[in-house]
């Protein structure tokens, strides 16, 4: 075989191949850049395979099509980009660039998960670029903007932070449990993540004072699929309720503490049990079972509240978990800030946010200032956002606190002990 | 003669390559830099387990052990201590060659599946422990980095370009080396190679270690031009046979396939980005169709289609 | 009383451990293959069978036999779409032909995981429970449902017996894990077996599948520490030993639940994988292993 043919296969397979690539690369082309006149891109980044995540996007899609419906922004419309980052921080990261360097959006909804939204945190400093996450509730967040103001005031925090959400379940259980149920005595049960080293932190300090002793403190690895140890261990205390930090589990321990009857209430924060859907992926075993959340269906905390929820279920065929309500408002507050700012610069966009003043579907959303500790982040009390609790009874969310607004009287299933005969 | 052309061809090819794609940030957009910038990464990822799979004949079941290992140990020191980027990704390097070693030295002498499978356990072993020490690794979910090599997206795609070709450059060359042809004996016919007086285990634990030195320092790498790492990027399973397919894909025993592997994977991941969840079903999918109907890959089938004339 | 607890709860999820790990072995005993896609096939089959029971409304004991014959009809197609394939094809070279298969198989464990997020998304299903309630156990307050599942599983590993020890076509099971070749010689048709092994093993894996979720629940995301955890079983007692695998599945689900119980909830999987690591350095043929 001759010099010619020899040299010949190997020079066709590599020009093939890079013009392949080439013309791969080629195909994925830019498009062009968003001009002024275009339409108003908000990239939202959720984990859609999760229970609580799927309504992120889902409610932010809702919001964009309501304000295009209603004339979009000064005749922009605009357009909702969503992003999957499969309950990842640096998949989170590339759908982050992704949306900034390809899809040119003016500001990112992200995550209800505390270790990605600090992941992208940093990305929101570095790129310039308004960040907002509806859903995770990690002190960090807020921390870091106050601690370095000017490098990361692109970052808000548009939900509860752990810390107040502890002190909301403190503040139910001292109305409700001690108060009406007279019980004296909790074990805390929370996964090990980012967002419950704070919202521990706070229940080991303000349960005491709402009335209940802190019998134990126990911490399972997110990954557990067998709660039967755990439940053991927390029974053998004899608390009187279990106090729950859970986010990323929520069915399996649910399943199994109705399956294996354990004798004391689950009360507390458990994310999954936010959403409509849960009691039927339960098989109706979380029935009882009690949960802070954003709101409760059939209840207006605002004038907003009710035509959300059932538009969103309308459309879903779900009730939105509690992030769907803040990523919703999150959506409206960002563009009530471009329409106050004049302009989608992200300097002038921060400026704007923080002026926020905007009635939303829990309460009026108003960032605290850079003097507050928890800059950025929503501010917590009575005329602003709260969040409330519910409880599950037949097959329903039914809200028990604030009590002034409740619809519901508290009960538990029947191999539930209770301190004394079952209460008012 | 035929084999001094045609590796003088090679080169010259890798060289105009490397050129032509260090102009490509004056036409592309920072989006698709950023895609080439991952692939780049993954190309060192998959050439490290070509020189062990291919040259050694050891299939590493777990790549993302080694590259795990140095993706975690150099965050876990910049978060924690501090220390320059450098010093981190030398920090990530080496702690993949201890743990490697540790994992494989005991394991060569053994037959059949059994090394594969240690090295399919020593990923579910890493996996665990990043989860069951959350507070230090940040979990399943990862952890974040304070420093990154750059944030501009044409810096880092230079970045990622030189360490691939300085690792191309080296595993190529080592490849190409007497040292690879006795590997290649070794991993072909280890018992023809040990009669010609070769020591076959010293020389496939050198290719351990060289495979494990560089897939930690590329794992380390990435996560400094994410700031962040996760088990879902760095450690987890379809990232493992996603290395090995780009490998497969480009060719076995050739290094350099395996760049070309990666780069389609990478970008036929992105293609199909707006499936959704479905993408890497789709991507699992037709690496299935290639292992069962072009098991040799692009440049395998290039290169030997040419032999067998 | 805690020790009392431990035995009855690690026995429960021994028992289900070994009915998915002996199906894991026979395959490999008979057929040489290591199947990396089986935490796949029950994943399928727990939830094929919640959404029968639930959401087609068939419930819980149709739903279950659907998820059965979901579980018996993917272990076929592996067979048939991607191990018999490969084992053919002149591409490859027969001496990895092995690694190709144990890629192959990955490769369609992954796309089995993927599909089924897609349709299922991720989260954990449960199928009710076929006997709701608690009953006392030696004391120990056990659901009746983790008791009848523990039955249901020796009941069908001594079925699995009968058929491997009393039946003809078991003995030719036997035969083909131990001598091929020799099978062949006396004209029997090696395929048909391959074919027989794959869809007990579909059974058996089927029912582990839905019993499993029935007991803890079961999502997408299982199907990884599932495969771990069967072949982590498999190579402890010994590829291709049903006995060996028993005895195996009740040394690591005892191991599994006392980390649980007496040192930490969060250490769970790790004795088990430390245990794996050092069989496989002292003596990769495993406890009661031949090959």
């Amino acid at each position: 075989m001759n010099m010619r043919t020899a040299l010949q296969l190997p020079q066709l397979a590599r020009p093939t191949i890079a013009a392949m690539a080439f013309a791969a690369l080629v195909m994925l082309a830019p498009s062009a850049r968003a001009a002024d006149t275009g339409p108003i891109k908000i990239g939202v980044i959720g984990e859609q395979s999760a229970i609580a995540g799927a309504s992120l996007t889902k409610a932010a899609q809702l919001a964009g099509d309501e304000i295009n419906a209603a004339g979009g922004l000064n005749g922009r419309k605009v357009e909702i980009i969503t992003y999957d980052d499969h309950s990842s921080a640096a998949e989170a990261v590339r759908a982050f660039q992704r949306a900034v360097h390809q899809d040119h959006v003016v500001a990112v909804i992200g995550s209800y998960i505390s270790e990605v939204a600090l992941a992208l945190e940093p990305w929101s400093a570095r790129l310039h670029m308004p960040f907002i996450t509806p859903g995770a509730a990690s002190t960090d967040i807020s921390k870091h903007v106050h601690d370095e103001y000017e490098k990361y005031k692109y970052t808000f925090h548009g939900w509860l932070t752990s810390a107040f959400i502890a002190q909301s379940i403190c503040d139910f259980e001292h109305d409700v449990m001690v108060g009406k149920f007279h019980m004296k005595t909790t074990v805390i049960m929370s996964e090990d993540a980012a967002w419950t080293t704070p919202l521990d932190a706070r229940y080991l300090e303000c349960l005491p004072k709402a009335g209940l002793q802190v019998l134990d403190h126990i911490r399972f690895n997110p990954d557990t699929t067998d709660f039967t140890p755990i439940f053991n261990r927390i029974e053998a205390k004899h608390p009187d309720v279990i106090t729950t930090g859970i986010s990323h589990v929520g069915v399996q321990p649910t399943v199994q503490w109705h399956d294996q009857q354990v004798p004391i209430a689950m009360v507390g924060q458990s994310s999954q049990a936010t959403t409509s859907s849960f009691w039927k992926d339960t098989n109706g075993a979380t029935e009882g079972v009690v949960t802070a959340t954003g709101a409760a269906p059939g209840v207006a905390i605002t004038p907003k509240t009710l035509p959300f929820t059932e538009a969103y279920v309308k459309r879903f065929g779900v009730s939105p978990a509690y992030c769907g309500y803040s990523s919703y408002d999150d959506v409206y507050v960002i563009v009530d800030a471009i329409k106050r700012a004049g302009s989608t610069d992200p300097d002038k966009l921060v400026a704007a946010m923080e002026q926020t003043n905007y009635v939303g579907t829990i309460g009026t959303v108003k960032f605290y200032g850079r003097n507050d500790l928890y800059t950025h982040a929503i501010e917590y009390g009575p005329g602003l956002i709260t969040g409330v609790v519910i409880q599950w009874q037949d097959g329903k969310q039914r809200q028990i606190w604030p009590e002034n607004a409740a619809d519901a009287v508290v009960k538990f299933p029947a191999f539930v002990k209770l301190p004394r005969a079952s209460a008012k | 003669m035929r084999s001094l052309s045609r590796s003088r061809l090679l080169w010259g090819a890798i060289l105009l390559c490397a050129a032509a794609a260090a102009l490509l940030p004056w036409w592309l957009s920072a989006y698709i830099l950023g895609i080439l910038t991952v692939a780049y990464y993954f190309g060192v990822f998959a050439m490290a387990w070509d020189l062990l799979f291919g040259f050694a004949g050891e299939v590493n079941f777990g790549p993302t052990f080694l590259i795990g290992l140095g993706a975690y140990g150099a965050a876990i020191l910049d978060a924690n201590f501090g220390q320059p980027i450098v010093v981190c990704v030398i920090a990530g390097a080496l702690v993949a060659l201890v743990g490697g070693l540790l994992l494989v030295l005991p394991a060569l002498r053994l037959r059949g599946p059994y090394f594969g499978l240690v090295t399919l356990v020593a990923v579910l072993l890493l996996q665990n422990f990043i989860v069951i020490f959350a507070h230090i690794t940040g979990g399943e979910i990862g952890m974040t980095v304070p420093d990154v090599l750059s944030a501009d997206a044409n810096a880092n795609y230079w970045y990622a370009l030189a360490f691939l070709f300085v690792c191309t450059v080296i595993l190529f060359g080592l490849s190409r080396s007497a040292v690879g042809l006795i590997l290649q004996a070794s991993g072909q016919d280890a018992i023809a190679a040990q009669a010609l007086g070769f020591n076959v285990t010293k020389h496939k634990v050198a290719a351990f270690c060289v495979s494990a030195v560089f897939s930690g320092m590329a794992g380390a790498m990435l996560v400094f031009y994410e700031g962040a790492a996760s088990v879902d990027t760095v450690i987890s399973l379809s990232i493992a046979v996603q290395v090995i397919i780009a490998a497969v894909l480009g060719g076995r025993r050739t290094i350099i396939g395996a760049v070309l592997g990666s780069i389609f994977l990478i970008l036929a991941n992105e293609f199909l980005r707006p499936l959704g969840q479905l993408n890497t079903f789709v991507v699992a999918a037709g690496a299935l169709a290639v292992i069962l109907f072009f098991p040799d890959g692009f440049l395998g089938y290039a290169l030997r289609g040419r032999q067998r004339e | 009383m805690l020790g009392l607890q431990i035995i009855v709860d690690g026995f429960a999820i021994s028992s289900l451990y070994a009915l998915g790990a002996v199906g894991f072995t026979l395959i490999f005993g008979v057929s040489g293959v290591l199947n990396l896609a089986h935490g796949g096939i029950m994943v399928v089959a727990a939830l094929v069978g919640w959404y029968c029971a639930g959401e087609l409304g068939f419930g819980t004991y149709l739903g279950t036999l659907a998820g059965v014959a979901a579980g018996l009809t993917l272990a076929l197609a592996t067979y048939f779409i991607v191990v018999r394939p490969i084992q053919r094809s002149r591409a490859i070279p027969s001496a990895e032909t092995e690694i190709f298969v144990l890629t192959g198989t990955l490769l369609w464990g992954i796309m089995i995981e993927q599909g089924m997020a897609y349709l299922f998304s991720d989260n954990p299903v449960s199928i009710r429970p076929l006997i709701g309630g608690v009953m006392n156990v030696f004391g120990v307050r056990t659901p009746r449902n983790e008791v009848m599942i523990a039955a249901l599983c020796w009941i069908v590993i001594g079925f699995l017996w009968l058929l491997v020890n009393r039946t003809r076509a078991g003995k030719v099971l036997l035969a083909a894990s131990i001598n091929p070749r020799g099978l062949t010689l006396l004209g029997f048709e090696l395929s048909r077996v391959y074919v027989l092994v794959w869809s007990i093993y579909g059974v058996l894996a089927g029912i582990a599948g839905v019993l499993l979720a029935s007991f803890l629940g079961v999502g997408s995301a299982n199907t990884g520490p599932l495969t771990a955890s069967a072949f982590s079983i498999v190579v402890l007692g010994g590829l291709g030993s049903v006995s060996g695998t028993l005895i195996a599945a009740y040394v690591v689900g005892y191991l599994e639940t006392v980390t649980a119980y007496l040192i930490a909830p969060t250490l769970r999987p790790i004795p088990a994988l430390i245990l794996l690591v050092l069989v496989i350095y002292i003596r990769p043929q495993g406890i009661l292993g031949r090959r």
